[in-house]
């Protein structure tokens, strides 16, 4: 069972070009299918979402430096489309999309060992999709924007001025296909592109991640769909399902939303928890421990998932039945979670761990999603969220596991990845700076609106009282910390692109299969179909000086099996 | 013409392989869509079971669903037979049988969509207007979104009678064809439930 076989890499020498000098020129990216360069495409254009998105965070965050108006012009109607665009940006083109579609896109194929995904046409279509699902609801905003929130709550939806709410609804619509496709293409590609040897039990676990969301993507998003549908027919012809006036039903609005927010919430923290299961297995040199738990638990999440939305709708009016099987069922998962927490805990005890970026993007993981996780406790529990529902709180709550989860799990994947993208190495000391100003702003941002949220301060509010203004400066201070610690982070990136050193194929001693071809990867992939043994077990592997980087010491891999040492000499 | 772009790179190992990853991504596909009107249905009902009580779902004048969708429905379902069987005429590699087959399937297509048009305009006709009342609205978004789904299906119908025609399939690749077949029976079984659920909702 536990046969290692890792070939060294010996692609970096026989291939003349990589998958980034292979062609050049702009049509060569834009009709591109190979998923290395789509999902480079998608991380760029998530990144830039990203950076507008939190241009947006810091308007929200200044303007409540101050009870009443804070900074000039900003009215409480300008800010309701702040956040509302702060929160749309971030939630539909930056967290979902960013790990499945951007890593997702570049890794997985390797690591399955494959040439590319089952679909590669399918998958260019859908980064398209991305685009004009982005445009669309850019557009919204020179149609007079919308500030319904990000969630569209009817009769928010429904009354407010149309232009801008139907290009937004529209907007999502598309970038639902898009997340759909993508999920289609990635259900394909695990089932029918696993390589010989590479049983379900041997898929590293970032692949058991990004395939439990595939299927939630493929069941849950196709609800979103419709629902904005029929949300776009009804505020354009302005009757409809939910609206009351007609016998139509505005809470069967929020049961349809959250039937796919819940899970897509998953959506997001499934692929982070796949990328920690990768860091913490490969930087603390350890084999990952209660590997089977930790992928039976993504799917366990995955089922679990479709089951608990109506916790969002505790004060809607729902009978006091389906409160309380929701807030039971959501319970329940907490359970895989923290399946998850403690078998990642346990691979770093007696690990060999190296503190390094990427560790410390993990490290700071457990911490956030500990919290935020553990906030959703008190959130399911039907008597205290009468009291915490739409305060700050809930704000804390999700960023706790939307952001400190799921956007850092993406951030530490992309630095663990980087070299392999790009072929040059970041500055390792600039990184775990930033990586603690990161995580310091972080908690200073959002631990402080507990306080605020457990004192009742409302979510969405423009003005507030003047006792809450401390807790609200102290956020706000945070959160231009973190701004701080995410510039510092592009501009290193940027500058490893120029004079990065060149990146070994294995520069952190992983054993998955995208270790074993060139950083960057040639246009293909793998010459040869490689050869899969357990992705988990590092006793083979060890730092070479002249490489500057980790190879597979053939003198070790006798020593563990014999058999496989004499086929790879071969 | 041509574009240069990456060296386009075959992720399959070979046909079998290629095709039966295709299946499998159309049965995905299926969900999706699925998903998509068992959304609507679910609306659809709620909305049925709890009206409004100072006003009826039905309104005044209704007369029941348009007599004329229990014969689009017939031709739906006889044009999904024919589609079946030309898919069978492939495997058999028996070409004209296959072309004849597709060419029913295609004109029954067409029959249910304009027989659809005649239901909306008879209910147009009796006053039940889009914007009047939410039956009038259910009835319409949902066999419209339906009839949508059937016309972008005359892609791929289109492609597969144009391709028995000039022989393209071949008994052991009948790629195309396969998948066209899956989506047009989820069209046909989709329109049954639809029907079906109108068909409750008139009921009190
Ligand atoms: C241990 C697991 C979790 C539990 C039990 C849980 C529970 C809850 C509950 C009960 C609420 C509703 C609070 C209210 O509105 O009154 C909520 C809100 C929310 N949760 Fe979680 N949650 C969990 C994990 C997550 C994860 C992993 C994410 C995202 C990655 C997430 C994202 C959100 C978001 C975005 C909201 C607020 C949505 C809004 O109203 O705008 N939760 N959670
Ligand atoms: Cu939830």
């Amino acid at each position: 069972m536990t046969t290692i076989n890792l070939s060294q890499p010996l692609d970096t020498t026989v291939r003349p070009d990589n998958y980034l000098t292979h062609t050049s020129g702009f049509m060569s990216w834009a009709f591109t299918l190979d998923h290395k360069r789509i999902g480079v495409m998608y991380m760029v254009s998530v990144l830039l979402s990203f950076f507008v998105g939190g241009v947006f965070a810091l308007l929200v965050r200044t303007e409540l430096l101050t009870p009443g108006q804070t900074i000039p012009g900003v009215t409480a109607d300008v800010y309701n489309h702040f956040f509302t665009l702060h929160g749309a940006i971030m939630v539909f083109l930056v967290i979902i999309p960013s790990i499945p579609a951007a890593l997702g896109n570049f890794i997985m194929p390797i690591m399955l060992g494959a040439k590319d995904v089952a679909f590669p046409r399918l998958n260019l279509f859908s980064y398209y999709l991305w685009v004009f699902g982005a445009l669309f609801t850019v557009c919204s905003l020179l149609l007079g924007g919308f500030d319904t929130g990000w969630t569209f709550y009817t009769p928010y939806s429904t009354t407010t001025p149309a232009g801008g709410v139907i290009a937004a609804l529209t907007g999502v619509f598309i970038l639902g296909f898009s997340s759909i496709f993508t999920g289609l293409n990635f259900v394909v590609t695990v089932h029918k592109l696993r390589p010989p040897g590479m049983t379900w039990f041997r898929m590293p676990l970032f692949l058991w991640a990004i395939y439990a969301t595939a299927i939630i993507q493929v069941l849950a998003t196709p609800v979103l769909g419709i629902t904005l549908l029929l949300l776009i027919v009804e505020r354009a012809f302005n009757i409809g399902i939910f609206d009351p006036s007609m016998g139509g039903d505005p809470v069967l609005f929020q049961h349809f939303f959250w039937f796919y927010s819940h899970p897509a919430v998953y959506i997001m923290i499934l692929p982070a928890m796949g990328i920690i299961s990768e860091l913490i297995s490969v930087h603390a040199h350890r084999h990952i421990f209660g590997y089977k738990f930790i992928a039976l638990s993504s799917i366990a999440i995955a089922i679990f998932s479709f089951l608990v939305w109506g916790h969002h709708m505790f004060i809607s009016g729902q009978s006091p039945l389906l409160n309380t099987l929701f807030s039971l069922i959501s319970f329940s998962v907490a359970i895989p979670s923290a399946v998850k927490v403690f078998n990642w805990m346990s691979t770093l005890y007696k690990g060999n761990i190296v503190l390094n970026t990427p560790m410390l993007y993990a490290l700071s993981f457990l911490v956030l999603f500990t919290i935020g996780g553990l906030t959703g406790i008190h959130l399911a529990t039907l008597n205290t969220d009468v009291h915490l529902h739409d305060t700050y709180f809930v704000v804390e709550h999700f960023h706790y596991v939307m952001m400190g989860s799921a956007l850092i799990g993406m951030i530490g994947g992309l630095h663990h990845w980087w070299p392999k993208m790009t072929g040059r190495m970041y500055n390792e000391t600039l990184g775990r700076v930033a990586c603690v100003i990161v995580f310091i702003g972080f908690n200073v941002t959002f631990f402080t609106q507990f306080f605020l949220g457990s004192q009742g301060m409302p979510r969405r509010y423009y003005d507030y009282l003047p006792e809450y203004q401390i807790y609200h400066v102290i956020s706000t201070i945070g959160s231009y910390i973190m701004a701080l610690g995410f510039l510092l982070t592009a501009y290193y990136l940027m500058a490893s692109l120029f004079g990065g050193r060149r990146a070994p194929a294995n520069p952190w001693g992983g054993g998955s299969l995208e270790w074993q071809c060139s950083s960057p990867p040639p246009f293909d992939n793998f010459a040869k179909q490689p050869r899969v043994g357990d992705c988990y077990n590092f006793s083979a592997i060890r730092w070479d000086e002249k490489e500057q980087g980790y190879v597979v010491d053939p003198a070790l891999q006798a020593s563990v099996n014999p058999n496989l040492a004499a086929k790879n000499s071969h | 013409m041509a574009i240069k772009t990456q060296t386009v790179v075959d992720p399959f190992a070979g046909a079998p392989q290629r095709f039966a990853a295709g299946v499998l991504g159309m049965w995905v596909f299926l969900i999706v869509i699925a998903m998509l009107f068992l959304g609507a249905i679910m609306g659809y009902l709620v909305v049925r079971l709890h009206p409004d009580p100072a006003e009826p779902f039905i309104p005044k004048g209704a007369t029941g669903l348009p007599g004329v969708l229990v014969f689009s429905t017939i031709a739906l379902m006889a044009s999904s037979y024919f589609m079946r069987l030309a898919t069978q005429k492939v495997r058999l590699a028996q070409w004209q049988h296959a072309h004849a087959a597709m060419s029913a399937t295609l004109v029954l297509a067409m029959v249910f969509l304009a027989l659809q048009i005649i239901a909306w305009v008879t209910l147009w006709r009796n006053n039940i207007h889009f914007g009047d009342s939410l039956y009038a609205w259910t009835f319409y978004v949902l066999t419209g979104l339906h009839a949508l789904h059937v016309l972008a299906g005359f892609i791929p119908l289109i492609r597969a009678w144009s391709k028995t025609a000039r022989r393209a399939y071949s008994p052991e690749h009948p790629e195309g064809i396969v998948y066209c077949e899956m989506y047009w029976h989820l069209l046909g079984a989709i329109w049954l439930m639809l029907y079906f659920t109108l068909w409750l909702g008139m009921r009190t």
